[in-house]
Parts: structure tokens; C-alpha cells; sequence
């Protein structure tokens, strides 16, 4: 049996101490990668898949450094208070925490949906992020607010037709397009932070982060979609790949998440070896 | 009516979105979707999002009923109506 050398850690950023976790490799390789998270439910939803990633990261030899963003998971705060700005600073906080506790001289980022985007976003404001892996990124922030009341609105169906008990107001929320805030699933989310995400547009322009990207597509098809195809594009170094996978961060519950994993760590292994 | 090709589509989509391990052509054109292969919210949103995509048709808030849901024959019709 693998023994696992996974550390409690903590991140001091904007006056906060986030709650980390590192796994490190059996010997150090002098390599990390920091996860970030996706948002709200699909943080949940996703928990499993992020351990195992990390886990299979560290068995081929990069330490992996898992944290909550302010205001979610074990980290302090309240949803809501906090933004992109606020979780930006500490996905930098992370890079230099994970420099410094797994000895790395090379620490890329591996992110999921949002977390992806401000991956995405974060390895353009330095110079020192040696490999970006983008997991279903969130591409268009107002397709993706629009799908999340969408996903309200016919999680507030489902409950009507089947006469259970309805959440206060789940429905009117739901349909309370640009008014106030919003409830993404129990998650109250601010006009302000909506208004952030909304504006987000990964394809707005060449991408100027020079190292290698990865963009993973987890599909039913063979094909790469068009805006993840497009973002790879919009990289010097990037490449799209289509990972027959159900999306893990839609259902609490066990999914094996290892094709997904394994295409990532094959990426990495023949990007750095 | 919608017509037998558009019914297709739709349960090769359903089939495709849902990763279900069935053949397409098994699922009945009346068959209660969400009773047959235990289509949850997860599920609705995938369907959503592929009818969408595919059959180039938004839904508006309004459109968000169970009935629309129900059956391959009630989507194909919702897809007609869309199109116009």
C-alpha cells in the first residue's frame, strides 16, 4: 500500500490563513502544482476528484497543493464577502506557499471550471508559473451565471412537481435575472461578484501566458468544444484534448475521474520530462 | 408533428449528454423520460444545454415545465414551435 505524505497546511493571504492540504511526492522532484477549486456547489461536487488528482500527482512525482479559496471550504469567511480580486490573491499566495513548503523550482496551476479561469487569469500576472492545466474552464462568465439560474430554475421544477417543500422563494430567486442576489444552490451570490464573473471572457483577446497550457474538455464526444478549442488556440503553447468523462462537478458522489487525471499527469509527464 | 429524424436526434442526444448505456432507438417516442432512465435536475440541465446547441433553439424562463420534459415527442415539439 502507497503511503501517503499529505501535510495540513496554512496560507496567510489578505490577512487570512487559508486551510491547505500538500501531498508530497515519496522524493522531491523540485515540481508542484496548485489546485484551485471550482465555485460554490461544484466545489462540493468536485472534493473527491480534486483528492485524487492530487494523490495521482504526487505519485508521479509532483507535490500537489490543494486549499480553499476565502470563504469557502475550511478557509474563514463568509460566501459572499468576498471576489475574484480576493481569490486571485490567493491562488498567488498558494504559488509562493507551495514554492516555499514542497522546495519546488517549478510550481504550475491545475484548475477546475472557475478555478480554472482564475488559473487562467493569475498565471498572466507573473512569470514564474511553470504549466497551466485547465479543466473545463469557465470561458464566457455570462453563459455561466446564466446556467447556474438555470440550474436553479429547474432544480425549483423538479421540487414543485414532485410536491415537496420549495426553499423560500427558490424559484423567484431563480428568475431574478440581474436583480440583487442569487441563489446558486443554497450559495447566496452578491450582484457585485455576479456582475464579476458575468464580465469574465477568457477569449477577449490573445492569451499571454508563454508556458505550456493544457485545456481539458470532459465530454461525451470525441471532438474538443469550440470555445475550449478557441482558448487552446489563443495560447502560444496550448493544447485542447476531449476526456470522455461525465462532469464531476455537477453530482456529489463517487466518479472516477481517472480518465481525466491520467490524461493530465501524461501531459505533464511529457511536458517536463 | 415533429417528424421521425428530429425525434432521433434528440434521443441520440439524450443518450449522448447523459452518457446512458442504451441504444437510441430503444427509447420509445412517448416513454416518460424522467420515470425511465431516472433524469434528475443534473440530467434536465444536460438536456437543456443540448437541445440548445444542437437544434440552435433557447429556452426562456417560462419553458421550464415538467410536461416539456416528459417525453421525446414533447421536446420535438417544443423544437418545432422554437423553429418556428
Amino acid at each position: 500500500m502507497l503511503a501517503l505524505d499529505e501535510r495540513l497546511v496554512t496560507i496567510d493571504s489578505g490577512g487570512e490563513s487559508l486551510h491547505g492540504v500538500l501531498h508530497l511526492p515519496a522524493e522531491a522532484t523540485g515540481r508542484a502544482l496548485v489546485f484551485c477549486h471550482p465555485f460554490a456547489e461544484e466545489k462540493k461536487c468536485a472534493h473527491r476528484t480534486m483528492v485524487d488528482a492530487a494523490r495521482a500527482c504526487a505519485e508521479a512525482g509532483w507535490a500537489a497543493l490543494r486549499f480553499d479559496l476565502r470563504g469557502c471550504g475550511d478557509s474563514p469567511g463568509s460566501f459572499g464577502r468576498f471576489d475574484l480580486d480576493d481569490w486571485r490573491a490567493d491562488l498567488q499566495a498558494a504559488l509562493d506557499c507551495a514554492a516555499g513548503k514542497a522546495q519546488a523550482e517549478a510550481v504550475g496551476l491545475l484548475g477546475l471550471r472557475l478555478g480554472a479561469t482564475l488559473a487562467a487569469q493569475v498565471a498572466e500576472e507573473r512569470e514564474d508559473v511553470a504549466c497551466l492545466a485547465l479543466w473545463e474552464p469557465v470561458v464566457d462568465g455570462a453563459a455561466y451565471i446564466t446556467h447556474n439560474l438555470r440550474r436553479s430554475m429547474i432544480k425549483a421544477m423538479i421540487t414543485r412537481h414532485e410536491g415537496g417543500e420549495e426553499s423560500e422563494g427558490a424559484a423567484a430567486q431563480a428568475h431574478a435575472l440581474g436583480e440583487g442576489t442569487v441563489d446558486f444552490d443554497g450559495y447566496q451570490v452578491p450582484e457585485a461578484l455576479r456582475e464579476q464573473i458575468a464580465a469574465v471572457d477568457l477569449l477577449a483577446g490573445p492569451r499571454t501566458y508563454a508556458g505550456r497550457a493544457l485545456i481539458v474538455n470532459l465530454t461525451s464526444r470525441e471532438t474538443v468544444a469550440e470555445p475550449l478549442q478557441k482558448l487552446a488556440d489563443a495560447y502560444a503553447r496550448g493544447t485542447a484534448v476531449a476526456v470522455r468523462q461525465e462532469p464531476v462537478w455537477q453530482r456529489i458522489g463517487i466518479i472516477d475521474a481517472s480518465p481525466t487525471i491520467t490524461a493530465t499527469i501524461d501531459w505533464l509527464t511529457r511536458a517536463h520530462d | 408533428m415533429a417528424d421521425a429524424e428530429l425525434k432521433q436526434q434528440i434521443k441520440e442526444m439524450i443518450v449522448e449528454r447523459l452518457f446512458l448505456d442504451v441504444d437510441p432507438a430503444v427509447i420509445a417516442d412517448d416513454e416518460n423520460l424522467m420515470e425511465s432512465y431516472e433524469i434528475d435536475s443534473v440530467n434536465l440541465f444536460e438536456i437543456v444545454v443540448g437541445m440548445e446547441e444542437q437544434f440552435g433553439i433557447s429556452f426562456e424562463d417560462d419553458d421550464f415545465t415538467v410536461d416539456l420534459f416528459a417525453t421525446v415527442n414533447s421536446l420535438a415539439e417544443f423544437v418545432d414551435q422554437k423553429r418556428g
